[in-house]
């Protein structure tokens, strides 16, 4: 049994009823990891909340749902199955950045406050959006790691300019909406010293891109930390996305 | 499933198919309006798309880990007060049922499924009932749900569990 098993033993109903705060559920899933006890509570209850969905009477969404959610689904994987697009001219990723979004200095912590929808519009100025970008070039796109407990549902993947180095995209999926009072922040690692990118929001979705505008080379990861609204000087907790490099 | 988890668009359809009811009948009961029901449902979609690989057969059915998501969602969008219209009571859901009289096989049995579970949710203490349907279905904390009720949190979380606990025994009861 866990040592803060006590703290968490009346956790497990409410856990499966979603009615534990953010962070009370985080803290209780790390407690998971090493309680067998809680975890045979769970087990032991969890067919009691899963009948509770089938207590409501059947309904019907409407059509246009469905052909909002398939145009979103074809589309994507039609993405992913297009051959690499022709760049127009081989300047990298932080010069057309910066001629586009002229308030990304890359002076951090980096005030820049991106949406998804921007940096995606972006990406179509560019030439390319989804995994092609720059790839004709000898671009990478390096796939991120994600913290399964906070973000269980998010993917993301980091686009390099191979242009010496300079400069980045990150983009991020299914990654859980914040309350106003937060922000994912970017930094960059290196030599054990971190230094802040950007900071972004997602949309409806989960759907997120952030700048990396600092020079990559040497460093060894990009990390994405939940920070207070405008950002921090140093990230304050684990990353919930990083990617190595 | 497994042909949706390749990304085939024409798998994950039928998935569609199969779930989106249950989806949004459970978002529709949370929410309380249709409108945001399908966005809930939308985002839902979604996200089981994109993260499609990360479901595992062992850790339960599809329709599961599906209605999982879209709980979680649900309570996101209630939390955030993203749901600014009042959720209607039963009686309106009423006529959103009506509004579809004509059944299908499929729908005919989910409706008998609810009307048993119901009926097993109907056998809990109030008190117990009560905490466990504002927990899942109105997405409110334990400390809120104490609040309201003027209720130690430690009596909360023991009627969460009771409730769960005995909801449990009556299921298995039914089925033997």
């Amino acid at each position: 049994m866990a040592r803060d098993h006590e703290r968490h033993a009346d956790d497990p109903a409410a856990y499966l009823l979603g009615a534990l705060s953010e962070l009370e559920r985080q803290a209780f899933e790390r407690h998971l990891m090493g309680c067998s006890t809680c975890g045979e509570e769970l087990d032991h209850l969890r067919p009691a909340t899963e009948a509770l969905p089938r207590s409501v009477s059947p309904l019907r969404p409407s059509e246009a749902l469905k052909s909002s959610v398939m145009e979103v689904v074809e589309r994507e994987a039609a993405e992913r199955e297009q051959p690499s697009r022709p760049r127009a001219a081989a300047t990298g990723i932080r010069t057309r950045l910066r001629a586009l979004v002229p308030s990304l200095t890359g002076r951090g912590p980096v005030v820049a406050w991106v949406s998804a929808s921007f940096l995606l519009a972006i990406g179509l100025a560019l030439g390319a959006v989804g995994t092609s970008l720059l790839s004709d070039d000898g671009a990478r796109t390096l796939a991120a790691r994600v913290d399964p407990v906070r973000v269980p549902e998010a993917t993301g993947s980091l686009s390099v300019s191979n242009d010496q180095g300079r400069g980045a995209i990150l983009r991020v999926n299914g990654m859980p909406s914040l309350p106003s009072r937060e922000v994912y922040q970017v930094w960059v690692r290196r030599s054990g010293e971190t230094v802040s990118q950007s900071i972004f929001s997602v949309g409806e979705t989960g759907a997120g891109a952030a700048a990396v505008t600092d020079d990559l080379e040497g460093a060894d990861s990009v990390l994405v930390t939940r920070e207070p609204a405008g950002g921090a000087r140093a990230p304050s907790g684990k990353p919930v996305v990083s990617v190595g490099l | 499933m497994t042909l949706a988890q390749e990304g085939d668009p024409r798998a994950f359809e039928i998935l569609y198919d199969r779930h989106s009811g249950a989806a949004f009948s459970l978002a529709y009961r949370m929410v309380g309006n249709r409108v945001a029901a399908e966005d809930i449902s939308q985002e839902a979609f979604l996200s089981i798309w994109r993260s499609r690989l990360r479901y595992r057969a062992d850790r339960g059915s599809v329709r599961t880990w599906v209605l999982g998501i879209v709980h979680h969602r649900a309570i996101d969008a209630l939390r955030r007060n993203l749901v600014h219209e009042r959720r209607r009571t039963s009686a309106e859901g009423l006529e959103e049922r009506q509004e579809a009289p004509e059944l299908t096989d499929v729908e005919v049995v989910r409706r008998d499924e609810a009307r048993q579970v119901r009926s097993a949710i109907g056998t809990l203490p109030p008190e117990q009932s009560r905490v466990v349907e504002l927990a899942y279905f109105g997405g409110f904390t334990h400390s809120q749900i104490a609040e309201m009720l003027k209720t130690p949190i430690g009596t909360v979380k023991g009627r969460m569990r009771l409730g769960l606990e005995k909801l449990r025994r009556e299921l298995v009861e039914q089925v033997a």
